[in-house]
């Protein structure tokens, strides 16, 4: 016990001369700067950002599925189009035009029906204004029908979706309709929406989702049928077409269309799919990287910052603190970890912060016990006595003495404390203790598991988490050890 | 130590804000606060629920209206017999693994036993689990996801007995696989540390079978300290219970603390709490005796054996 060697006579160079004769050092360096790249680069590394929903269906697939999976082949990915003037194909326009306009800095189009000087005696002619479905056209109207053509080449979609806003300037006495088609390439068309006003309107919002029933009655299926697939059943060219139809009074009729956006969710998505709120895996893997990397150091600097500090404390003064202080490390140690942990997170509150403290909170004590067992021989050398004899005090001795006498040993061993710190925050994340607003791997795996990753056997949405944690976990277990090695040749025995 | 525990609980009081609705009235409030015997002072609390506690009392559950003992001691024979399972298990099979290793120096079992061990170090336990789970519950859907048993039960003592192991074998076999390979590991390096030492060479050179050397002179050996380290490990094991638990949903102790916390059900997480504190407590009783027994040198009135 006394013939430890811990001069620190070990340099910087010197230990970088060892340090690069030991592969498996090395690899866990290499490791751990590539998740430093990453963590630093993550907005780099990927267009999205994880709090982005809807970029794609619900637990899509990796893109690479679609040259492995069969199933996947002509899977539909992501088709989301923000339609303004310039996109719009007018088709047909009697009566009217249409009119880029800007407003706020977004170019809006504007549907413009020239102004008819009615005379008195024409009467209402009996129109049903809320007929539904792909009529024919009342040719004593003016009419101006947009359309946007979609290149649709895959297998049919889950759901597809369309939203606008729409506002209407006219005279009172005008009545206006608004129709919202899908042609498919066999000509085939179906009617997602029609409203028909008189006069005009305040800015009003319209939203088609395949999902809604009231789309589902509309289109005449049951509630367990799905307009998607009904609609997008083949490949080829299909047509969002936009139809305003109207009676125009004295004053032009204008309807004003803006934030008009078509959306089909993608069933593959990006480099590792999607998660059950279409956001992305590979983008939330990465900002995970991140949360993962800081937690696990600064978990570790706490706690063996404390665990030093007690350590060097107790071992020099000894007595009643060292007493009591070691009584307290043994009931801590004694104590199963995560129960208190899931408690006392609950408690608290979920912030990333506090998890940080709590890991620490719970991680000290090993370094405490080792690094007082050092101090309890240090105390004893000659150098020790030599300094106190000279007149320094307590406090000078352990910081100018003891310290750097311990710091190879703590050094390693808050090397090999990150994975376990990394490990405890996944698995609070995990059980749903972490912070909900940032993307965490053990968030994503709470999530798989509690939002059908299962059931739809999305191991996509599974695995990668697990290995990364895995590999950096790892690393610092290579390079912990090879730190060890090194700087404690003691310990070479030990793991 | 054990009395450690007992001060070591939260302190009641800590939780009352965050039980009850902020949508009841003042006066319902007030009726719920007083059953539940939180309109005292907290120190009339603590000194109460310490009293309580010595007579297993842990009062009501916030969610049920049950109280938490009859819950606690629906949930504790599930979780002892799956942590009883898993525990034997491990050790059993990570001892026996990590012998013959010792004993096969250099060879790709051995060579295979280190990785692994390295690996159960650094792989979350509970995406090892989340995998088994998937690959052998759903992919080849061959055991059940979740539960103790079937429901309903199968008829007859017999069938039923078999239809709980049928539950086990997913969650205390995903343990083992888990845990083993760090005993193993371990097993393994004290062995080989006691396989160079002379009381081997002697007795090889006695002649003696290399089986009786491996398991009656370097096993016996090496027990003491692993027993050691196996019950020093127990508390890491019971973090893992809840965790298990939870992912399978297991009818247990755990799995009631999870729920508890997430329902924010004070007094039942802190009666789950204290029964876990407990059984690392008795579990520490346990590791004493044992240690006794795979021990000879600390058995009374024997003397030194070796």
């Amino acid at each position: 016990m006394s013939k430890i060697n811990t001069q620190t006579e070990i340099s910087a160079p010197t230990f970088w001369e060892q340090y690069k004769r030991k592969p498996l050092g090395m690899v866990g360096l290499v490791i751990v700067l590539v998740y430093v790249f990453v963590a630093l680069f993550a907005p780099f590394l990927t267009p999205y950002n994880p709090k982005q929903i809807l970029l794609a269906d619900r637990i899509a697939a990796p893109v690479w599925f679609r040259s492995v999976v069969p199933q996947y082949n002509d899977a539909p990915s992501t088709i989301r189009t923000t339609l303004g003037p310039d996109e719009w194909a007018v088709r047909e326009a009697t009566g009217g035009k249409l009119v880029a306009e800007e407003l706020e800095g977004n170019a809006i189009s504007v549907i413009e029906f020239d102004p008819v000087a009615r005379d008195e005696g024409i009467s209402e002619d009996g129109v049903d204004t809320q007929e539904y479905g792909y009529y024919e056209e009342e040719p004593a109207k003016s009419a101006v029908v947009l359309s946007y053509p979609i290149a649709y080449n895959f297998s049919p979609p889950n759901t597809f979706g369309a939203t606008f806003n729409y506002w209407i300037d006219a005279s009172s006495d005008s009545k206006t309709e608004l129709e919202c088609v899908i042609e498919t390439p066999e000509g085939k068309g179906y009617s997602l929406w029609a409203r028909s006003y008189t006069g005009a309107i305040s800015s009003q919002p319209a939203r088609v989702d395949s999902r809604d029933l009231t789309l589902k009655q509309r289109l005449g299926l049951t509630i367990f049928d799905d307009p998607a697939p009904t609609i997008f059943s083949s490949k080829g060219d299909y047509r969002l077409v936009l139809r305003a139809t109207s009676t125009s009074g004295e004053e032009p009729t204008r309807v004003y269309i803006s934030n008009t956006e078509f959306y089909i969710p993608g069933k593959i998505h990006g480099l590792l799919g999607a998660d059950h709120m279409g956001a992305d895996l590979w983008t939330q893997l990465i900002y995970g990287t991140r949360i993962s990397l800081s937690i696990g150091l600064s978990a570790a600097g706490i706690s063996v910052a404390v665990g030093t500090a007690v350590g060097i404390i107790c071992g020099y003064l000894g007595g009643v603190v060292d007493e009591f202080m070691m009584r307290v490390v043994d009931v801590l140690m004694a104590i199963p970890t995560l129960p208190v942990l899931i408690i006392l997170g609950a408690i608290l509150g979920k912030s990333v912060w506090n998890i940080v403290l709590l890991i620490s909170a719970f991680a000290w004590m090993g370094t405490a016990r080792l690094v007082r067992s050092q101090t309890l021989s240090l105390r004893e050398r000659v150098f020790v006595e030599a300094a106190k004899a000279s007149g320094a005090s307590d406090a000078y001795v352990m910081l100018v003495h003891i310290l750097p006498n311990v710091l190879p040993l703590v050094f390693a061993g808050m090397v090999l404390r990150i994975p376990a710190a990394i490990l405890t925050e996944a698995s609070l994340s995990f059980l749903g203790l972490g912070d909900p607003r940032v993307a965490t791997w053990g968030r994503i795996l709470h999530n798989a598991r509690g939002f059908g990753a299962f059931t739809t056997l999305a191991w996509w949405w599974l695995v990668p988490p697990g290995l990364a944690i895995t590999f950096l976990s790892l690393a610092f277990v290579f390079i912990g050890n090879t730190v060890n090695e090194i700087l404690n040749p003691r310990y070479r025995e030990r793991s | 130590m054990t009395f450690n525990f007992a001060i070591f609980r939260l302190m009641p009081g800590d939780a009352t804000k965050m039980i009850i609705d902020p949508l009841f009235t003042p006066e319902a409030k007030a009726e719920l606060e007083r059953q539940f015997g939180l309109d005292d002072p907290p120190f009339v609390q603590y000194v109460k629920y310490m009293s309580s506690l010595s007579k297993f009392d842990l009062g009501l559950s916030f969610s049920t209206r049950r109280p938490v003992v009859n819950e606690l001691k629906e949930r504790l024979p599930n979780t002892a017999v799956l942590f009883l399972a898993s525990f034997t298990l491990t050790t059993i099979i990570g001892i026996s693994v990590g012998v013959y290793t010792a004993s096969k120096r250099g060879t790709f079992a051995d060579n295979f036993v280190t990785g692994a061990g390295l690996f159960a170090y650094a792989v979350p336990s509970f995406w090892i689990q989340l995998l088994l789970l998937m690959l052998f519950g759903y992919y080849i859907p061959i055991l059940p996801i979740h539960g103790t048993m079937s429901a309903p039960p199968p008829d007859g003592f017999f069938l039923q007995f078999l239809d709980r192991i049928h539950h086990l074998i997913l969650p205390a076999g995903s343990n083992v696989i888990v845990a083993f390979g760090s005993w193993a590991l371990y097993t393994r390096n004290t062995m080989l540390e006691a396989l160079g030492q002379d009381y081997i060479v002697t007795a090889r050179a006695k002649g003696l079978p290399e089986n009786t050397v491996l398991r009656h002179h370097a096993l016996r050996s090496v027990l003491p300290p692993i027993v050691t380290l196996i019950f020093g490990a127990l508390p890491g094991m019971v973090s893992g219970a809840v965790i298990t638990e939870t992912i399978f949903s297991w009818h247990g102790v755990g799995k009631y603390l999870m729920d508890a916390v997430m329902m924010q059900d004070y007094p039942a997480a802190q009666g789950a709490f204290y029964l876990i504190a407990l059984a690392v407590v008795v579990c520490n009783l346990v590791a004493d005796i044992v240690y006794g027994i795979v021990d000879p040198r600390i058995r009374v009135g024997e003397g030194g054996a070796k």
